[in-house]
């Protein structure tokens, strides 16, 4: 069966729960105010009649049955409003005394017990009445009781009252679910509206913010956040895709040229078609320095993730430098600081550092100094990778990061583009950060990494006047 | 060599087949997992290589049903997935080597005769000096003298020149070293491992008449028997 649409959405559903939940509570609570209010007069009213039917029955036993119908006949004369009722009866129900001209038919056979009875006036009209009813002796038989009609009449109102409010009460509870249904479903048919748009293609959209920061502004801002990211990423992709295609296409037209030259020599020499495997193999390694990037930014490394020793990485990857910045006169200078230890991909950090090595000891000239360094403050690791050479502008940071990019200086080097762009990929899945600095002069490159949180080194929980031994 | 080739890719196919005839390899080929299983189970061979997406049976079911049969006949893997899981998924299942594609005929060639090596000399006790001519490593004092005279090597130096004895006689390449000494499956830009090789070259055959470190051009490194 298919719900009417209104009656599907989940602030109507909720609000009949708690209209249930309400009609409950105000039940119990009119049941409460009925119990000690109307309750308590019901309980007084029986009170009175007992300690009246008690002290009868004291005059009975002192003063016999006459004594007791002289007690009854001046106790009625007394009671100026009418508002008592007594009757002694034989047991054929014949009046012996008292207001009430016969015994009620409705109270044959009834002792010893409450009952409620209309007795006739007069004049007609019915009265409401309250009374106990006791045997007294052979054969006789007491009604004492008291005219309930302000009580029923009170119970009557209180009847009323309890339904129109009850009555009034769902009313509103449904009439405000209703309303806060319709608005809920306005905004989020808004939003729907909204993402519909962006399926269709228009990406430009974004979802509607009242400016009332509820949850329905807050889930807007979400989806428009998301929006921003997805749009950037958009944009990068496209950025990635023109600049594969203009960066290819250099190498792949050069090769073809190549090609062409030997396929149509007499005699094709080796060399050339050596050279054409190795401009075959460089473009290879540049799709898969893209592959890999994109696998890194893809997060698929996460999953491996392990423990990563820091400063056994640094000195590792130093080590594989060392020899060729010796070759070219650069000093290599490993500085490690502390032993710090990262939730990451080995393998993917030593690439990183590898990478930034490369560039180091590439674009140094002869007799400059690449300094690595590995410290911690706090919770962050931080490898900078320092260097004598030319250097980045400051207005070229940023770009350099992105893949492809290579500076005037950079192009008479070989390389690819793409090595800053893996170190920032490694960088920002380790939730890292990278920054390009001035090493007045040259270049310093930071990897901020969140270290993780294990107990001190024992190379510094050592007393200080302990001998270290020779390593 | 008896090599059986499974992979369903043609080109690769042939040419993998054409470079191993030229080394004077004989070699089977099988296009689709079934056969290959097949005749890894029924012929003797001296190595496989087994393309990781193949139809019928996939390459690493394969090697898990081989190994499961107690078949040790070396494998190397060809996959077009290249990551450090991949290697590990691949290693995991019974794989010896595993090598990404594209990749150069000298590479598989070099791979696969260090397959071949490793499987014949794995019986042998493991011995604890390795010799090649008149260099000799001495595994436990962490000595290497050549024609009697001691040389003194970095620890890295060490266990590179340490990783050349156990392929002495074959050609190794820079990716083969910087996997086996540096546990690095990443081709670092600069060919670091080049200076590497210098430095140890000129460490032990600097003053020999008779050089042993031999730079195999295009390819890597041997160093002679």
């Amino acid at each position: 069966m298919r719900l009417p649409k209104l009656l599907r959405t989940s602030v109507l559903q909720l609000t009949l729960v708690y209209m249930a939940l309400f009609g409950v509570s105000v039940v119990a609570l009119f049941g409460f105010i009925y119990w000690s209010t109307l309750g308590y007069l019901e309980r007084q009213t029986n009170e009175t009649i007992q300690v009246e039917i008690d002290g009868l029955f004291e005059q009975y036993e002192r003063r016999n049955l006459q004594g007791l119908a002289d007690i009854i006949a001046e106790r009625v004369q007394r009671d100026d409003e009418n508002r008592s009722v007594y009757l002694l009866a034989d047991t054929f129900g014949r009046p012996l005394a008292g207001n009430v001209r016969s015994w009620p038919r409705e109270l044959d056979n009834l002792t010893d017990q409450w009952i409620d009875f209309v007795k006739p006036d007069e004049n007609g009209a019915q009265t409401p009445v309250r009374a106990g009813v006791v045997r007294i002796g052979p054969g006789l038989r007491l009604l004492v009781g008291r005219d309930i009609r302000e009580l029923a009449q009170i119970r009557q109102v209180f009847k009323r009252a309890s339904i129109y409010g009850l009555t009034l009460t769902m009313g509103l509870a449904l009439l405000g679910g209703v309303l806060m249904a319709l608005s809920a479903r306005r905004r989020l048919a808004e939003l729907n509206r909204t993402t519909r748009r962006i399926m269709a293609g228009d990406l430009s959209q974004r979802a509607p913010i009242k400016g009332t920061r509820d949850e329905h502004d807050e889930l807007a801002t979400n989806i428009n956040a998301m929006l921003d990211q997805i749009e950037g990423l958009l944009a990068g992709m496209r950025h990635v895709g023109d600049s594969v295609a203009h960066d290819l296409r250099g190498p792949l037209t050069r090769l073809r040229n190549r090609l062409e030259t030997v396929a149509t020599a007499a005699h094709p020499r080796r060399e050339d078609i050596a050279e054409c495997v190795e401009q075959v193999e460089h473009v290879l390694d540049t799709f898969n320095a893209l592959l890999r990037i994109a696998r890194v930014e893809s997060g698929a490394h996460r999953s491996a993730f392990a423990g990563v020793d820091l400063e056994r990485t640094v000195r590792d990857v130093c080590e594989l430098y060392q020899a060729a910045a010796d070759d070219r006169q650069i000093a290599l200078v490993c500085d490690v600081r502390a032993a710090v230890e990262v939730f990451g991909d080995r393998e993917l950090l030593a690439q990183a550092l590898t990478n930034l090595l490369d560039n180091a000891v590439k674009y140094t000239p002869a007799g400059g100094k690449v300094t690595v360094t590995l410290e911690r403050t706090d919770d962050t690791a931080r490898i900078h990778v320092a260097d004598s050479g030319p250097g980045v502008p400051a207005a070229d940071r940023e770009r350099v990061l992105q893949r492809f990019t290579r500076l005037d200086q950079a192009r008479s080097q070989p390389g690819n583009g793409l090595g800053l762009a893996l170190v920032k990929a490694v960088a920002l899945q380790h939730h890292g950060r990278l920054a390009l600095g001035d090493n007045a002069p040259g270049l310093i490159v930071t990897i901020e990494i969140p270290a993780l949180v294990r107990a001190p080194a024992p190379l510094s929980s050592l007393p200080a006047a302990m001998p270290r031994t020779a390593g | 060599m008896r090599i059986l080739v499974i992979e369903d890719d043609k080109d690769v196919a042939s040419f993998i087949r054409n470079g191993l005839v030229q080394a004077g390899c004989n070699v089977d080929h099988a296009d689709n997992g079934k056969d290959g299983l097949f005749l890894a189970t029924t012929e003797s061979y001296d190595a496989l290589v087994v393309d990781r997406m193949l139809p019928g049976v996939d390459g690493l079911t394969l090697i898990r049903t081989l190994r499961a049969s107690e078949n040790s006949t070396p494998v190397l893997i060809l996959s077009a997935l290249g990551e450090v899981d991949d290697r590990v998924k691949g290693l995991k299942a019974g794989g010896d080597d595993y090598l990404v594609k594209p990749f150069a005929f000298s590479e598989l060639l070099a791979r696969l005769e260090a397959l071949e090596r490793r499987a014949k000399s794995g019986t042998e006790a493991t011995s604890t000096v390795l010799r090649a001519a008149d260099l000799e490593m001495d595994l436990l004092r962490r000595e290497v003298r050549r024609n009697g005279e001691p040389i003194d090597l970095q620890p890295r130096e060490f266990q590179l020149l340490e990783f050349l004895l156990r392929h002495a006689g074959q050609v190794v390449t820079r990716t083969m070293l910087l996997e086996g000494v540096w546990d690095y499956h990443f081709d670092p830009q600069t060919n670091v491992i080049d200076v590497h090789i210098s430095r140890l070259r000129s460490k032990i055959d600097r003053g020999f008449d008779r050089p042993l470190l031999h730079t195999v051009r295009g390819v890597g490194y041997r160093l002679d028997g």
